[in-house]
């Protein structure tokens, strides 16, 4: 019985791959060519903290599904960037194939970067980028616009409506991230929701007591405010703590991106309903596929898909690989997330 | 060779003044042949050369903890003198300076902040641990404020060459600190200024009464401290081609530790330059082995604490004042 299965098993599987070799797609799937072996370094800003750990589960997992793979992840445990650059130097040294970092200052690393293109390893950066000149692909977790469009789209979701008045707490009015998104939230407003007012962009100069301040004081200017914004990770929980001291639960919604272990005291108590961020495992997961595609030349420049596998395809733009899987957590998924 | 001493009922090995390096040699050579064991690249020469790179800023910054700790003394602010030398290094490029004068203006900035440090603990009579424990705040606060935490980065090559380059294989940092190790254990070991240090460091009250210029002295090593501070950070701006206010962050316990690993007793009054040299190599090796071989950033603090205990117990046994 058991041989019967494992026949069948393999005949599907034989027909599976007789299919994909059908197809007109091109053949781009990440393997790792049988009898050699890779060693991707995976260097995150700071070691030790949940975001960066869940990131690294997810690289190792790619590891293991992919066999003949080693993950080396380490990092600086104080974020300092000199620590990062010592350690792709002495991975330079040792010699690994691809180094991907996400670096935690650009211009310290730059130097120590380029000497280990000079020795022919493969630099690319997760997370966050640094100059193009240092690396190859960035694998970048989502776009402004994404990020944008997605806070939006779940507020409405949240509000239940489609017009009213919302506002925005940033982090400084000059913050670069946070004006991209907000340029990319006034787009997608005026796009879908044109009876959606934004009233307010306030700044809480990355202060959760200004934000808290900033909050309250906006449901007072504006008794009818049916949505904030919090788009920084300060923003959103000082932004969720005024709406629920001031028992406006339900009444007036919030979301804005932020790690779900920060917000769940929030989620869970009814205050704020959707948590937007990316699957960080998954990120994990894309680089070490993209690492590997880099290596061995699957993955060049003027591509504009890479087949992540079990992830689906993911587009290329330029030198970027888009993760494109924003999350949104929510009560019914956040504890399945610890980070 | 030692002569034997009038005592000759004394075994050799009590007259042997050189127990503590010896062993810590011992501990250095045992590493590097356990490690070409367990990984034989790392005891290439390439791989030590490349490695050596980090080493230098802490070995430079050893010479002259060296001679702060024989007085006595402690500076706990070079990492923050760093700091500021390399922000007022990069100000002073960014307006249009030499790399080269700028970085004379950062050594003179640390320079200046070495000489701070020497007239409020020897004029005012502060106790250096609280003396460098504010200004280890205040100068860092100062690179902060002037640079606004702004990185400054685009050094030309011919000044990146000062932390990068080699000289007949050898790093030009590695023949700059090598110059001055031999100057620092000369001037210790052989001058006026050097024996003065360790009598500072046993008694300071006869000294200031046998006619020593205590106060000038002490204001000399703390501002060569600074100096060599400022040395040390043109060399990590070059390097790093960046020159920014976070820089030499928590350098100064790694200084500390590798001067009194290397036998110089933290009270005071003893300590060589060929100890500390030994004790900057087995930080230097054993760190770099554990990141080699583990690839474990936070394995590194364990072992530096182990290293600073073992240190300590190695100093009671080989300190003949508590036999």
């Amino acid at each position: 019985m058991r041989y019967l299965l494992a026949l069948c098993a393999v005949s599907v599987l034989a027909l599976v791959s007789g299919c994909g070799g059908d197809s007109e797609a091109p053949k781009t799937t990440v393997t790792v060519k049988e009898g050699s072996s890779i060693t991707i370094a995976l260097l995150p800003k700071k070691k030790g903290i949940a975001y960066f750990t869940s990131c690294a589960e997810g690289a190792e997992e790619a590891a293991k599904a992919l066999g003949n793979v080693t993950v080396i992840y380490d990092g600086p445990t104080d974020g300092s960037p000199e620590k990062a650059a010592s350690m792709i130097e002495k991975w330079t040294l040792k010699g690994v194939d691809v180094i991907a970092v996400s670096p935690n200052d650009p211009s310290v690393l730059a130097p120590a970067m380029k000497a280990a293109q000079a020795k022919g390893i493969k630099i690319i950066t997760w997370d966050a980028d640094a100059a193009p000149d240092t690396r190859s692909f960035f694998i970048n977790q989502a776009t402004s616009q994404q990020i944008g469009e997605a806070m939006v789209d779940a507020l409405i979701k949240d509000m239940g409506s489609v017009e009213g008045q919302v506002a925005i707490v940033t982090a400084t009015l000059t913050a670069a991230n946070q004006n991209a998104w907000i340029d990319a939230m006034k787009a997608r407003l005026a796009d879908k929701y044109p009876k959606v007012e934004l009233v307010a962009i306030k700044p809480c100069n990355e202060d959760q007591k200004i934000a808290f301040q900033v909050a309250q004081d906006l449901m007072k200017a504006y008794p009818d405010l049916k949505g904030i914004f919090g788009i920084s990770s300060v923003a959103f929980p000082g932004a969720a703590e005024a709406i629920k001291q001031a028992g406006k639960s339900g009444q007036v919604q919030i979301t804005g991106l932020s790690t779900p272990n920060a917000m769940k005291n929030y989620v869970k108590d009814g205050t704020v309903k959707s948590v937007v961020l990316w699957n960080t495992k998954q990120l994990g997961f894309l680089t070490v596929l993209v690492a590997i595609a880099v290596k061995d030349g699957t993955l060049k420049a003027g591509a504009t898909e890479f087949d992540a596998g079990t992830l689906g395809k993911k587009p290329v733009v330029g030198d970027q690989v888009l993760l494109n899987n924003l999350l949104i957590f929510t009560k019914d998924n956040i504890d399945q997330f610890d980070f | 060779m030692k002569s034997s001493g009038p005592n000759t009922n004394e075994s050799w090995w009590r007259q042997y003044n050189y127990w503590h390096e010896t062993v810590l040699a011992m501990l250095i050579v045992g590493l590097l042949l356990s490690a070409s064991v367990l990984s034989p690249s790392f005891t290439t020469v390439k791989t030590q050369v490349g490695l050596s790179s980090d080493m230098w800023e802490l070995a430079l910054l050893a010479l002259p903890m060296t001679l702060i700790i024989i007085t006595a003394g402690i500076d706990l602010s070079i990492g923050s003198i760093m700091a500021l030398s390399a922000v007022v290094l990069g100000m002073t490029f960014e307006a249009g300076a030499n790399p080269w004068v700028a970085a004379m203006c950062g050594i003179m900035a640390g320079t200046a902040c070495g000489v701070f440090n020497g007239l409020t603990v020897a004029k005012l009579k502060v106790h250096p641990l609280i003396v460098t424990l504010a200004t280890l705040a205040a100068f860092r606060g100062i690179a902060e404020g002037i640079s606004l935490g702004r990185p400054i980065s685009g050094f030309p090559a011919s000044f990146t060459e000062l932390g990068t380059g080699t000289f007949g294989g050898v790093p030009i940092p590695g023949l700059i600190f090598g110059v001055l190790a031999l100057l620092f254990a000369i001037a210790l070991a052989r001058t006026p200024f050097g024996l003065s240090i360790y009598a500072i460091g046993h008694n300071p009250l006869a000294s200031r009464y046998s006619g020593l210029p205590v106060a000038r002295i002490t204001v000399a090593v703390y501002a060569l401290a600074g100096t060599v501070a400022g040395l040390a950070a043109a060399i990590y701006v070059a390097r790093r081609n960046t020159a920014k206010a976070d820089i030499g962050t928590g350098l100064e316990l790694d200084v500390i530790t590798a001067v009194v690993l290397g036998g110089t007793s933290i009270f005071g009054g003893s300590g060589r330059i060929l100890g500390t040299l030994l004790g900057v190599l087995a930080i230097h090796q054993t760190r770099k082995f554990v990141g080699w071989y583990w690839d474990r950033e936070e394995l590194n603090f364990i072992v530096v604490g182990v290293l600073l205990i073992a240190a300590v117990l190695l100093n009671r046994l080989f300190d003949k004042k508590t036999k």
